[in-house]
């Protein structure tokens, strides 16, 4: 399903992915950890089509961003939805627009057909009754959920969460991470969730991967991903591992 | 500071000023890729025009009475002293479609849209919403900065139009109390001297200056980075250079076109 092969990225001459490489099969889960500015971002970035690889191939749903058109880049980009890490909400629109809005846009639906669907979404993400507010009256943990509700609207074949926990309370963080799983489960999409809840994301992922220095270390299910005797991946879970006594993973 | 560190501070801003105008023209390249033939939001631009048209009339008509009160306060002096009463229409006009009405109401035009629309493009930009329009497959382009170009030419040549005639009916009452100019002698001098060719100047150059505003302000509101501070600095930015590329038109456009 995604495909990343010795992808190298730079922003402005600082390099941001150094030689990554990921395989993400067909209805995987895949948790990114990483210390922050490793690349994580970066990755989902190049996954949905935003920034492209300086060198490295990308394949994406059978579509390799290095030779597509721009219409073939386009088409791909309508398969994938995307949380980003900032909502990315349209602040002058409704909660309803904001989700009716990729609908609207990417499918031939009538707008009672669309709007149907969005409010399905909307209460899905436990967020019946807020249709007719602006994003600016809603929380973080809120506007979270209408960011993921929008993102997968049109049921995508991917699904891209770029930290949907970012500032988040680790309630409506483990919320959050648990609805995605719900979406996951349902649709059957490939699904990559970047995350600073490291527990939460090892509960609900199939696999992980460890992004470090712009490379990905580590790539494995979350019960091997434990057993891992890295140094980097035993230095990162021991830095991650929290800070109250007596946890443990199970 | 030494004379190698001097050198290269000026180095490095010459390079931004190059990179800025080679991106402003990028930008403009492919705005007007998008008007022929025509691929813009219809919507988007009816939400420009109002804002950017409409909710600007107040500010600018302000602007304009004042221009033409100031201009014939500064002006009664050579008037009184060459006895020129009878020619204050025209000199007053001349100086009010020809000139100070276009580049004064660009300039009030680029501190409130050109400002905005460098601030709400900036914003869009980093909290990842015009990210979140491509990855909906929506050209950028052709949603946010075809609309805002549009309306703003149009929208600055219709304030111009208006400003221009607000100016001169301030500037007939003011030389009416100050200098008993009385309406009919102002109005003769004006149509008299000043034809439709004064006009036609004053709109191309208010058209000019809407489409420089627009570029400028989209460009920099597009390239945002760095968060809210970030913002700031392009609308900073924007502000600054759509000032000065108002001017450096103003002088090409008098130039060229007389």
């Amino acid at each position: 399903m995604i495909d990343l092969l010795d992808i190298h990225v730079s922003h402005d001459g600082v390099p941001a992915l150094c030689g990554l490489s990921l395989h993400v099969g067909k209805g995987a889960l895949l948790g990114i950890i990483g210390p922050g500015g490793s690349g994580k971002s970066t990755l989902c970035r190049v996954v949905a089509g935003l920034v492209h690889a300086d060198s490295g191939v990308a394949i994406v749903n059978g579509v390799d961003y290095s030779t597509a058109s721009r219409r073939e880049l386009q088409a791909a980009q309508r398969q994938i939805g995307v949380q980003f890490q900032n909502d990315a909400l349209f602040e002058h629109m409704t909660v309803l627009d904001n989700v009716c809005y990729p609908l609207t846009r990417l499918t031939t639906l009538d707008r009672p057909a669309i709007e149907g669907r969005a409010r399905e979404h909307i209460a899905m993400v436990g967020l019946a009754g807020f249709e007719d507010r602006l994003p600016n009256r809603l929380s973080g943990g809120q506007r979270r959920r209408v960011a993921l509700a929008r993102a997968c609207v049109t049921d995508p074949p991917i699904l891209l969460c770029d930290d949907p926990t970012a500032g988040l309370d680790p309630v409506t963080s483990r919320q959050i991470l648990d609805m995605i799983a719900g979406i996951r489960y349902q649709s059957g999409s490939t699904v990559l969730v970047v995350s600073s809840d490291v527990v939460g994301l090892f509960s609900v992922s199939t696999r992980i991967a460890l992004v470090w220095g712009g490379k990905v270390l580590e790539e494995e299910t979350t019960a091997g991903f434990k057993q891992s005797r890295r140094e980097e991946v035993v230095r990162f879970l021991d830095d991650a591992r929290l800070p109250f006594a007596g946890w443990s993973w199970d | 500071m030494g004379l190698g560190a001097s050198i290269a501070q000026m180095g490095a801003a010459t390079l931004a000023v190059a990179r800025e105008t080679g991106g402003t023209g990028v930008l403009l390249g492919r705005v007007l890729r998008r008007l022929f033939p025509p691929r813009f939001d219809g919507r988007e631009l009816r939400r420009c025009l109002l804002r950017m048209g409409y909710q600007s009339l107040s500010i600018m008509v302000a602007t304009a009475f004042v221009v033409g009160v100031i201009l014939v306060i500064q002006a009664f002096v050579f008037v009184d002293r060459y006895g020129m009463r009878s020619q204050l229409g025209y000199g007053a006009g001349f100086v009010t479609i020809r000139e100070l009405g276009p580049v004064l109401l660009a300039l009030m035009f680029s501190g409130r849209v050109g400002a905005y629309t460098a601030a709400e493009l900036g914003t869009m930009t980093v909290t990842d919403q015009v990210d979140g329009l491509r990855c909906l497959a929506i050209d950028p382009i052709s949603y946010l900065v075809v609309p805002r170009f549009i309306a703003m030419v149009v929208s600055l040549m219709a304030l111009t139009v208006i400003g221009n005639a607000v100016a001169l009916v301030s500037a007939s009452i003011m030389g009416d109390i100050i200098m008993e100019v009385d309406q009919h002698t102002f109005w003769t001098s004006l149509f008299v001297m000043i034809g439709p060719s004064d006009v036609f100047l004053s709109v191309i150059k208010s058209a000019l200056f809407g489409a420089i505003i627009a570029v400028n302000s989209c460009y920099f509101g597009l390239s945002t980075t760095g968060g809210a501070p970030g913002v700031g600095v392009s609308v900073n930015r924007t502000v600054v250079s759509s000032a000065v590329a108002v001017f450096v038109v103003d002088f090409f456009s008098t130039f060229v076109l007389g």
